[in-house]
């Protein structure tokens, strides 16, 4: 458990990441190097690029230039299988939830843990149970996500993530979609995640929440990395002109 | 070994050429005609007396839920037990009519329901009259909305005009027909009247397309 | 000249009638699994498959029916094979049918969130457990009212069987005229007959579209 500390193995290693969307280039050359049990908040304007990175480790984007592995392995856009045995260590949720609206909520949570990894039914049902309690959503197995509010329909979608026993957990912009009443809930089951020890990459606006929950904060700024350092210096002594910027237009 | 003889199928052209001609004439008489039937339709739907309402409403069910050979059929054979005997182009263009101008009327009222009820009041305390309110205001940007679906159905009339053939219509179904039965080659000859109408489809969509923006939508 | 009761005739359309509903049901089913497979070829992110498919909608949707009709009745007998008029319009009807329903259910895979695809895929799922348990599900609710009104036109369509010989209820009204010098009653009985089919499966397609609306 401690190799992570002294071989400062990164778990995802992105160097020279370089990504276009037609003429226009978004990334502008990423190096990120994440640990093992490490919570990295990435922070910055819109349009900076967070999203679009954190969407290129789990392949949901593709790019042109650079390197991007994950525990290891690198990343083969082309090789389906590849994919899909990346995508059982990345997990992703998505600001939108994105659950299956056809399927009740442990159903949601059941689906690819018995296609992908060939669960037996009644085993993952059971996991699926128990991971709906792990987010507190005890009892609510049958419900659709149509009848549950924003903030439960994300904690669904977390637990749906969980199921598949992810070692990265790709949180983008996870909040933003959700009435402020129900912004808590869900950060209260990131904040367990965290102590329990997953590795956790988020794209937040939620600057008390990420004080407070990540080792390492990343700030972007037009397609690059602009400044990188724990939450006490990067919000109290912030280095460039362009985060003190951003700050200051928090605050307001 | 299945051999292929296109060249005298090809030979055959001016028959052709005829056929094409009268499909392009029949075509051209129905849209015209048709989308102006469909749109005093859709106006009753939206407008008209509650009598006048359930009889287009009739009309556009019993076109729409019967085959167009059998409503040309009606039309050329039928009516003349009424007393009414009308010529094979004539009763070819009247039953195309009346086919585009039931499926028209639905297509033009959907456009209709979608005008802003703004626009309307605007124009009315410009104190236009109803009618100009409908014809400047109302109709252009509603053809222009369902434009594309008015394009598809026109050119699906188009195709379904392929059956007035059998009535001895000289259009280009006949032409494959005719020429089928005079060079014994009937695979060539099907296959070459109907990449005349694929070909037909297609120039009959861009020319709609350009029609409609630069004549039709536009308000004199 | 036979005389023929009004009962005469309608039973004999009423026969015919069934070959009409017959002929509408191969179409519809084969139509609806060929398109089904196109579907699903559609999506599947092959080289070139798409552009094949698309062409292969656009021929269909591009020229008369009657045509194709004609070209499947001679082009089988190029083949060697012994066509029957039933045949032939049962092949050319479906292949017809799953050109349309393709389209009509491209539409309505293309209406399915990408969310759906993004989260199935961020869980790893391949492309048809994608398809089959998460795609195809809410895709198919959109799908139902079209297709249901599809029906109609594939009915309609069968009257053009007439013209290669089929005997359905369309040339058995022709046959009913020719005996009986009575167009008019033929016809209208034909035209009554086709709409008793089709206009039930009209509302039932509208009755459908407005409940998904609501």
């Amino acid at each position: 458990m401690n190799d992570s500390n002294n071989t400062a193995f990164a778990l995802v290693d992105i160097r020279g990441l370089h990504k276009r969307f037609g003429a226009t280039e978004v990334l502008k050359g990423i190096d990120l190097q994440v640990r093992r049990k490490e919570v990295i908040c990435i922070i910055g304007k819109s349009g900076s690029g967070k999203s679009t990175l954190l969407r290129c480790i789990n392949g949901l984007e593709t790019f042109e230039q650079g390197s991007l592995s994950v525990d290891g392995q690198p990343l083969r856009h082309g090789d389906r299988n590849a994919m899909r045995e990346l995508r059982q260590q990345v997990g992703m949720i998505f600001q939108s939830f994105n659950l299956f609206p056809h399927l009740g909520a442990g159903r949601n949570v059941m689906l690819a843990p018995s296609l992908v990894k060939g669960l037996p039914k009644d085993e993952a049902r059971t996991r699926a149970q128990a991971l709906l309690a792990r987010v507190g959503l005890d009892g609510l197995f049958d419900r659709l996500p149509d009848q549950l509010s924003g903030g439960q329909q994300q904690r669904v979608a977390i637990a749906r993530a969980l199921a598949m026993d992810p070692t990265v957990l790709l949180c983008d912009e996870i909040t933003s979609a959700l009435d402020p009443e129900l912004v808590g809930e869900v950060l209260q089951v990131i904040e367990m995640l965290a102590e329990e020890g997953m590795t956790l990459i988020l794209v937040t606006h939620e600057m008390a929440f990420a004080r407070k929950v990540s080792d390492r904060i990343v700030f972007m700024h037009q397609g690059l990395i602009h400044e990188t350092g724990t939450p006490d210096e990067i919000f109290n002594r912030p280095q460039t002109p362009e985060l003190r910027q951003f700050l200051s237009a928090l605050r307001d | 070994m299945i051999e292929f003889n296109f060249a005298v199928v090809l030979a055959q052209w001016p028959m052709l050429l005829h056929g094409l001609g009268l499909t392009a004439a029949l075509t051209a008489a129905s849209a015209l005609l048709g989308s102006v039937l469909g749109t005093a339709c859709a106006w009753a739907r939206l407008h008209g007396s509650a009598t006048l309402k359930w009889l287009v409403g009739a009309y556009v069910e019993l076109v729409r839920n019967t085959p167009f050979i059998i409503q040309l059929f009606f039309i050329f054979f039928g009516l003349p037990s009424l007393g009414v005997r009308l010529s094979v182009e004539v009763a070819c263009v009247l039953s195309m009519v009346l086919n585009l101008g039931a499926y028209a009327c639905e297509i033009i009222r959907a456009g209709l329901q979608a005008t802003g009820r703004g626009q309307i009041e605007a124009a009315m305390s410009l104190a236009l009259t109803p009618w100009q309110i409908f014809s400047r205001v109302v109709l252009p940007p509603a053809l222009a909305r369902i434009w594309p679906a008015l394009v598809s159905q026109i050119i699906i009339v188009m195709l379904g005009s392929a059956v007035c053939g059998q009535i001895s219509a000289e259009e280009m179904s006949q032409a494959a027909n005719l020429i089928s039965s005079r060079t014994f080659r009937s695979f060539e000859s099907y296959i070459v009247v109907t990449l005349a109408y694929l070909a037909l489809a297609v120039v009959l969509r861009q020319l709609l397309n350009w029609l409609g923006p630069r004549f039709i939508f536009v308000s004199r | 000249m036979v005389q023929f009761s009004l009962w005469d005739i309608l039973t004999f359309l009423l026969g015919a009638m069934r070959w009409t509903v017959l002929l509408s049901l191969i179409a519809f089913v084969g139509g609806g699994l060929v398109g089904l497979g196109l579907l699903l070829l559609r999506f599947a992110q092959l080289r070139g498959v798409g552009t094949l498919v698309t062409w292969y909608v656009q021929i269909f949707q591009g020229t008369p029916l009657l045509m194709q009709l004609f070209l499947v009745y001679f082009g089988l007998a190029l083949l060697g094979m012994d066509t029957s008029p039933l045949v032939s319009a049962a092949i050319c009807l479906t292949l017809y049918a799953s050109a349309y329903l393709t389209e009509i259910w491209r539409g309505c895979v293309n209406a399915v969130h990408r969310g759906q695809w993004e989260a199935s895929a961020s869980l790893a799922l391949d492309y048809r457990q994608q398809m089959r348990h998460v795609i195809l599900p809410q895709a198919a609710r959109v799908a139902i009212a079209p297709t249901v009104g599809f029906m109609v036109q594939i009915i309609k369509g069968t009257a053009l069987a007439s013209v290669i010989g089929f005997v359905e209820l369309t040339k058995a009204g022709q046959m009913i005229s020719n005996a009986t010098y009575q167009p008019f009653l033929a016809y209208t009985f034909v035209g009554l007959l086709y709409f008793t089919l089709c206009y039930p499966l009209s509302r039932w397609s509208q009755r459908l579209e407005s409940r998904r609306l609501a």
